[in-house]
Parts: C-alpha cells; sequence; structure tokens
C-alpha cells in the first residue's frame, strides 16, 4: 500500500517535469525586435525591384510603404560590436495592408518581427496629404503587440529619411524617442501624441497636430508641426515652432522655454520662463459667435540682454523689457491665431475643451461644426509678462 | 485518503470577514477590465462615474433586501426557502433558471479570462489549454465548500487589491482632471441611461442569498454584506475615474479592454517591473478564478439541494456542462453579447425576484423570522 503510494507520487513529481513549460514561447534571441516604423507613400525601393524582377511579388497595390527599424541583440561584448556593425537594420516593404506588409517580412528575414519594443512611429506627411491617417494607422490599433503608448510623428520628406539618419552608435527611433524629453528646456517640443490619444481624436473627429521631424544632412530636428483635420483625417498644413510653442503654453501642456525680443536699438534680449498659466473664458454673443478670453500670466528671468546700457536690476528697465516680451508674445500668438482661424480654418489649440467644460449645452450644438464655429470667434488675448529676476550679474 | 472527512461540504460555516470577501469576489471579476468601456458607450459623457456610483446604491439597496429575505430562513439558502414561499414546483423553476444564470456566469467569466490571456500573455495557446486548467482547479476548489472558497479569496483578494490600486497609481501621470469635466454637463439624463450597465458589473450580489445560510454568525451578517458589496462599488467608482481621466472617454469607448490599456499607456522605467500589465493581468486571473469559483460552488450547491444529489458528483457533473458554456461564444461580439444577456437576466434575477419573494413571504408569513420590517 504505501509503495503504491510512493509510486504514485513519485509518478506525479515525474510528471512535472514536462507538463509546464509555455506553450507559446519564443526565445528572444530569436525574434527580430524593431523600435520603430516610417510609413511612406508607397513607393518599391530597389530592393524590392529587384525582387520584383526575378518574380518576387504578390497580388498588392503600392499604397504605402512602410520601413521597419530593427535593433540587433548584440551577440558579443559592447566593444567588439562598435564600430564594426551599424546598430540598426532597417527594411521596407510596399503593399497596400501593413499587416501584409509586415508579414512578407517572413520572407526576407530570419527572424519574426516582434512588436513589443516599438516606440515610435513616423509618418510622411506626403502621405497624409492624400490618405486617412486612419487608415494608416489601424493596424497599430488593433494589434496586440504594440502598445499604446507608441508616439506618433509626421516627418517633411520622405518618413524612411528619417530612420535611417547617420548618428554614431545611436538607432533613430531610440534617439527621437528621448528627444521628447527635452520639453523641460524648450516649449517648441509638444506632448507626444500616443496612440492612446490618437484614438480618442480620431474617434471624436477633432482637428490635431502632430510634432513634425525635419532631416538635412543625415542629422535630425522637431520642427513645428502638421495639422491632421479631424472630418477628413489628412494633414492639411504645417504650423511653425513657435505657433507649437504658443499651443503649449495656451493649453498649460509645458511652462518652460524663452521669449527673445528686440529692443529699439535692435539688440536682442532674452526672457527665460519660469512659470508661465493660461485661462480661458468663453462668452457667447447675441449672434450666436463665440468670444474667448484668454490670460496669459508668466513669470521669468532676464536671462540674456545684448543692449550695452540697459541695466536689468533696474525696476524701470524690468518694466520696459516686460512691455518688450509682451509685445513679442502677442506677435508670436497672432501668428498662430492667425494660422489657426484664417489660415487653415481649425482648431488645434483645444479651444474646443474649454467650450466642452464650461458650456456642455452648447458645445453639443456646435460639436459637429466646431472647426468653422471656432474660425468665426473671437479670441482676445491679455498678456502678463512678469520679470523676477535677472540671473546673477547685476548690470 | 483520510482528508476527506474533515471536508464537510455544503454544510461548513463561514466568519463574517470571509462572507464579506466572498460577496466581495463574487462580483469583481471580468467585469473591471470593461467596465470603463460599457459606462462610457451609454453615458457617452465623463460622468460615467456617477452612474457607477448610484447603480452602487441600488446594489446596496437589492443587497440588503436579499438578506432580510434570507435572514427570514435561518440556516436556509434561496434553493430550499423559494418552495417554501411559492409552492414546490414554481419554486423549482425559479431555482433552476437562478442554477441556469450561474452556470452561464461561471462559463462567461472563464471565456472572458481566456480572451485576455490568449490576446496579451499567451498568443497562440489554444483556448482548451487555458479553460480546462482552470475549471478543474475550480472543480477540486469547490469540493472544498465555501470555506474553502472563502479562504483562498482571503489570500488572492488583497493581492490583487494591492496590484490594482499600485497599477492605477502609477497611471496618475496620464490622468488629466480636465478629462472627467464638465460634471453633469448634461443633466442627469445620461447617468441613469448608463445604470442599465453599472447595473450589471453589479451582478454576482445574488450570492447573498446563499451564503447567508453559512454564516457563523448571522447577526452580523448586515456588516459582511455592507462590506462585501462596498468595496467592488469602490473600486469600480476608483477604476473609471482613474481609466476616464486617465485616457478621455473618446478613449475608453473605442478600446476593447480599457483597463488593461490605461495600464498599458505607460512604462515605467528603471522600475522592477517596466510594463504593469502583464503583472495586473496575471494577478487579475486569480482574482477571476475565485469569481469563477463563486459561481461554479453556487450552481452545484443549487443543484444538490434541489434535486437530493450528492454535492461531489454534481460538481463533476457541472465540470462539462461549464466547458461548453465556455465555447458557446464564437467570437468577441458573442462573447460581449452573453455579457449583456446576463446582465438582463441579473436584473430580473437580481431586482424582481427577491422583491417578489419578500413580498409574497410577507403575505404568507407576516413579520416571522426575525426582520420585522421589510420596506427595505
Amino acid at each position: 500500500m504505501r509503495s503504491l503510494k510512493a509510486a504514485s507520487i513519485l509518478f506525479m513529481a515525474l510528471s512535472l517535469l514536462t507538463l509546464p513549460g509555455c506553450w507559446s514561447s519564443n526565445e528572444i534571441e530569436d525574434l527580430a525586435i524593431y523600435s520603430g516604423v516610417a510609413i511612406d507613400e508607397g513607393d518599391l525601393s530597389e530592393v524590392e525591384r529587384g525582387l520584383e524582377e526575378k518574380g518576387g511579388s504578390y497580388s498588392k497595390q503600392n499604397k504605402i510603404t512602410a520601413t521597419v527599424q530593427i535593433v540587433p541583440l548584440k551577440a558579443g561584448t559592447k566593444d567588439e560590436v562598435k564600430g564594426k556593425t551599424s546598430p540598426y537594420t532597417n527594411i521596407s516593404g510596399a503593399g497596400d495592408s501593413l499587416l501584409e506588409i509586415f508579414r512578407q517580412f517572413s520572407l526576407r528575414l530570419n527572424k519574426p518581427i516582434i512588436g513589443h519594443h516599438l516606440k515610435i512611429i513616423v509618418i510622411s506627411s506626403q502621405l497624409l496629404k492624400e490618405r486617412n491617417i486612419k487608415q494608416v494607422a489601424d493596424f497599430m490599433l488593433r494589434d496586440n503587440d504594440i502598445r499604446p503608448n507608441v508616439k506618433i510623428f509626421v516627418s517633411q520628406g520622405e518618413a524612411m529619411q528619417i530612420l535611417t539618419t547617420k548618428l554614431p552608435d545611436e538607432v533613430p527611433s531610440f534617439f527621437i524617442n528621448d528627444i521628447v524629453k527635452n520639453q523641460f528646456r524648450s516649449s517648441k517640443i509638444m506632448d507626444p501624441v500616443q496612440m492612446t490619444n490618437l484614438d480618442a481624436l480620431m474617434y471624436s473627429k477633432q482637428s490635431f497636430i502632430l510634432q513634425t521631424i525635419v532631416q538635412a544632412k543625415r542629422q535630425l530636428a522637431f520642427s513645428g508641426a502638421g495639422i491632421i483635420k479631424g472630418e477628413t483625417g489628412k494633414w492639411i498644413g504645417h504650423l511653425t515652432e513657435e505657433d507649437v510653442e504658443c499651443i503649449n503654453w495656451l493649453t498649460n501642456a509645458s511652462s518652460s522655454g524663452i521669449i527673445k525680443a528686440n529692443n529699439e536699438e535692435g539688440d536682442s534680449i532674452a526672457y527665460e520662463v519660469k512659470g508661465m498659466k493660461t485661462r480661458i473664458r468663453v462668452h457667447t454673443e447675441q449672434d450666436g459667435r463665440l468670444i474667448f478670453q484668454v490670460r496669459v500670466e508668466s513669470k521669468g528671468r532676464i536671462s540674456e540682454d545684448w543692449s550695452v546700457e540697459g541695466n536689468p536690476s533696474l525696476s524701470s528697465y524690468q518694466k520696459e523689457a516686460e512691455k518688450l516680451f509682451e509685445q513679442k508674445l502677442s506677435m508670436m500668438m497672432d501668428h498662430l491665431l492667425a494660422s489657426m482661424q484664417d489660415r487653415y480654418k481649425v482648431d488645434v489649440a483645444k479651444f474646443c475643451e474649454i467650450v466642452r467644460i464650461q458650456k456642455p449645452q452648447l458645445w453639443k450644438k456646435v460639436k459637429s461644426n466646431w472647426d468653422e464655429t471656432f474660425s468665426e470667434s473671437t479670441v482676445n488675448l491679455d498678456i502678463h509678462v512678469n520679470v523676477t529676476d535677472y540671473g546673477s550679474t547685476t548690470k | 485518503m483520510a482528508v476527506s472527512k474533515s471536508f464537510l461540504g455544503p454544510n461548513d460555516k463561514i466568519t463574517t470577514s470571509q462572507a464579506a470577501i466572498f460577496l466581495n469576489n463574487a462580483m469583481l471579476g471580468a467585469g473591471i477590465l470593461t467596465l470603463p468601456r460599457s459606462v462610457s458607450e451609454s453615458v457617452k459623457t465623463p460622468d460615467s462615474w456617477i452612474s457607477v456610483l448610484v447603480g452602487g446604491l441600488i446594489a446596496i439597496l437589492v443587497v440588503v433586501l436579499m438578506l432580510k429575505l434570507s435572514l427570514r430562513f435561518p440556516g436556509k439558502t434561496v434553493f430550499q426557502y423559494t418552495s417554501a414561499v411559492i409552492g414546490r414546483y414554481p419554486g423549482m423553476i425559479w431555482c433552476l433558471i437562478l442554477v441556469f444564470y450561474y452556470i452561464v456566469i461561471a462559463g462567461f467569466e472563464i471565456r472572458a479570462m481566456a480572451e485576455v490571456t490568449m490576446y496579451y500573455l499567451l498568443e497562440g495557446t489554444p483556448i482548451w489549454a487555458i479553460t480546462i486548467p482552470f475549471i478543474w482547479l475550480g472543480a477540486y476548489l469547490v469540493i472544498g465548500g465555501i470555506d474553502a472558497i472563502a479562504r483562498v479569496s482571503q489570500i488572492v483578494f488583497p493581492i490583487s487589491l494591492c496590484i490594482l490600486i499600485l497599477s492605477y497609481l502609477l497611471s496618475l501621470r496620464l490622468f488629466e482632471l480636465d478629462n472627467l469635466r464638465p460634471i453633469l454637463g448634461d443633466g442627469l439624463g445620461p447617468v441613469i441611461h448608463g445604470l442599465k450597465s453599472t447595473v450589471l458589473v453589479y451582478s454576482g450580489c445574488e450570492v447573498v442569498m446563499t451564503l447567508t445560510a453559512q454564516l457563523e454568525n448571522p447577526k452580523q451578517a448586515l456588516k459582511a454584506v455592507l462590506t462585501g458589496v462596498g468595496i467592488p462599488i469602490g473600486l469600480y467608482l476608483f477604476t473609471v475615474i482613474m481609466v476616464i481621466g486617465g485616457v478621455s472617454v473618446d478613449s475608453a469607448v473605442t478600446s476593447t479592454w480599457p483597463t488593461i490599456d490605461l495600464v498599458r499607456s505607460f512604462e515605467v522605467t528603471g522600475f522592477l517591473f517596466e510594463r504593469f500589465e502583464f503583472l495586473l493581468m496575471v494577478i487579475w486571473l486569480m482574482q477571476m478564478f475565485c469569481n469563477y469559483s463563486c459561481f461554479f460552488y453556487n450552481s452545484s450547491l443549487g443543484l444538490s439541494q434541489l434535486f437530493k444529489l450528492p454535492y461531489k458528483a454534481v460538481i463533476f457533473a457541472l465540470v462539462p456542462v461549464i466547458f461548453l458554456v465556455t465555447m458557446i461564444p464564437q467570437n468577441m461580439n458573442e462573447l460581449f453579447g452573453l455579457g449583456d444577456a446576463i446582465g438582463y437576466l441579473s436584473i430580473l434575477l437580481f431586482l424582481l425576484f427577491p422583491v417578489f419573494l419578500s413580498l409574497l413571504a410577507l403575505m404568507r408569513f407576516g413579520g416571522g423570522g426575525g426582520a420585522r420590517h421589510e420596506k427595505s
């Protein structure tokens, strides 16, 4: 009896060795992890053209070109790899379904690609001119590997060029992902639009902006933002760096950055923003038009002054400087408002949120054609700049 | 095996705190993963949380009513006393509906759990390989009776609670109060409209009607059920506020599993776990397991008491039935459809049934049985 029990326990213990395990496990060394995706207009790359000539094709239309940036797992030590190989591999394919293109890469790579560590997606503005962003991003929103915190950018020029930028020992997608963190230094960097946000924005058909990345001589930079019109989901224009800065300040997304003004002699004087707070109230006029009362209050210091005579420690001088900064800031704001209300007729500075929260009943009525309503409304600016100090030198 | 003698089966008793946790676990299941979407879909404004709160108050009222009804028949479960109130055959039919409901909801929980697991954790694993171990394990636990389930819940719940709260706190970085404003911008209309989907997430509280019979100390029953209902209400409220505040109403509506998506929306670099959704899901699987076990227990107890069948035999007989229920939905839409159907059935069982029974009991037996006032 006892031996029977012992035998059964032994059997169970042994079967434990074979039973557990992960059903569908994949060794990480056998996976090609991609960290960035670039989406362009459908154009065959040289490689693909060559492949097609030899019959390497399938039934498709070349509507988009997708490039994935694969980060290889370094087998050797860091020094060994350094200098010898590029820290990333890019592979492009054209087609009319992102998933199909991705699966097609399985025919050209020795490892399956996997999106768990995707950080950024760059979409060319050229492509978005013709195609709704919903079509382009749909796969990424549905896929279970790709996380909702992937950041989305647009590029001037080819998106795949952004991912091939030559940076010593840097993977461009990680590089771009890190630039976003510099927001505390410059409010020209907007809060990145993530997949979650994109989902909500497309659902509510709001117009929005995506940070633009430009590149020249294989160096890249964040520069302004591309406007995506809510109704069509298409790229309709570009906002300058200063416009983006103003949007950040208007929406209280960031309170960093500088304002540089020129005095009468043309000398530069720079104001470092330490705090920026915007309050917006909305009223309706009798004819139904909306009036936004925007009050911007800022605190900061004079961090650079080129004028030889000026003395930033004098409060009279500070008052004058404040006036200069206020003028400059309202000039910048006016530029932004002109772009939004006259040129593109969209609201991308979240004025809709103000109406939604302050006048929910009205919001229901104007929601469907908000961009037009906003373009016809009046925005009154009330800007207060307050210089609190002048750095470590008094003169 | 000598151990089986110590198993008292369906006759064992539980303490007040065990009862509270048992009730809590009967309500907290897969619902928390989809709640923000289902509520936002019907409310359409950021007021979902008010809806959840009001739904919770209704749930409290109903639970208290069920408790009062059950306390009239000390030591008897709903399956035993229904016949006494409305006659043998109608009682039998009512109870069979209740058993059927428990079986379906048990199957639903397992299936929802399997779907989440297959999509996010174990892609490629066949569904039976996920569901069958859970069903078997559940059977093993249910054989131990309510006491065993309550003990497991006592171990699991604090862990899952900690992880859930931790995930939410980490998501605070996404939280924006503006996403929750304006409050009552469209008046009370949307809130009331949303009630039908919030009542759904409180389904499961019917277990009070069997739970009461097994209380060690029935005098503290009210305290137990109020705690048991209070915790899920608090957690649901917290969930909706964090998800809507974190990702906005529009995103919650478009997401299949909004709560998981909230946790997927951020990475905690340099922390022990960079990606919290895996931890949350793995832990929440245990919670869903407890949840399912509660329903499994109730359905087998019901069948064995109704037909005077041996409890263990019923459990084993139900294993394939639950597996079949698990496999009924052919796709996600059918799964969510089943969830809604359960909700509607639960309104019937959960609102009308206790009220009706209470009234009848009041008419037939007057105020006897302890509680004189039935107007709760």
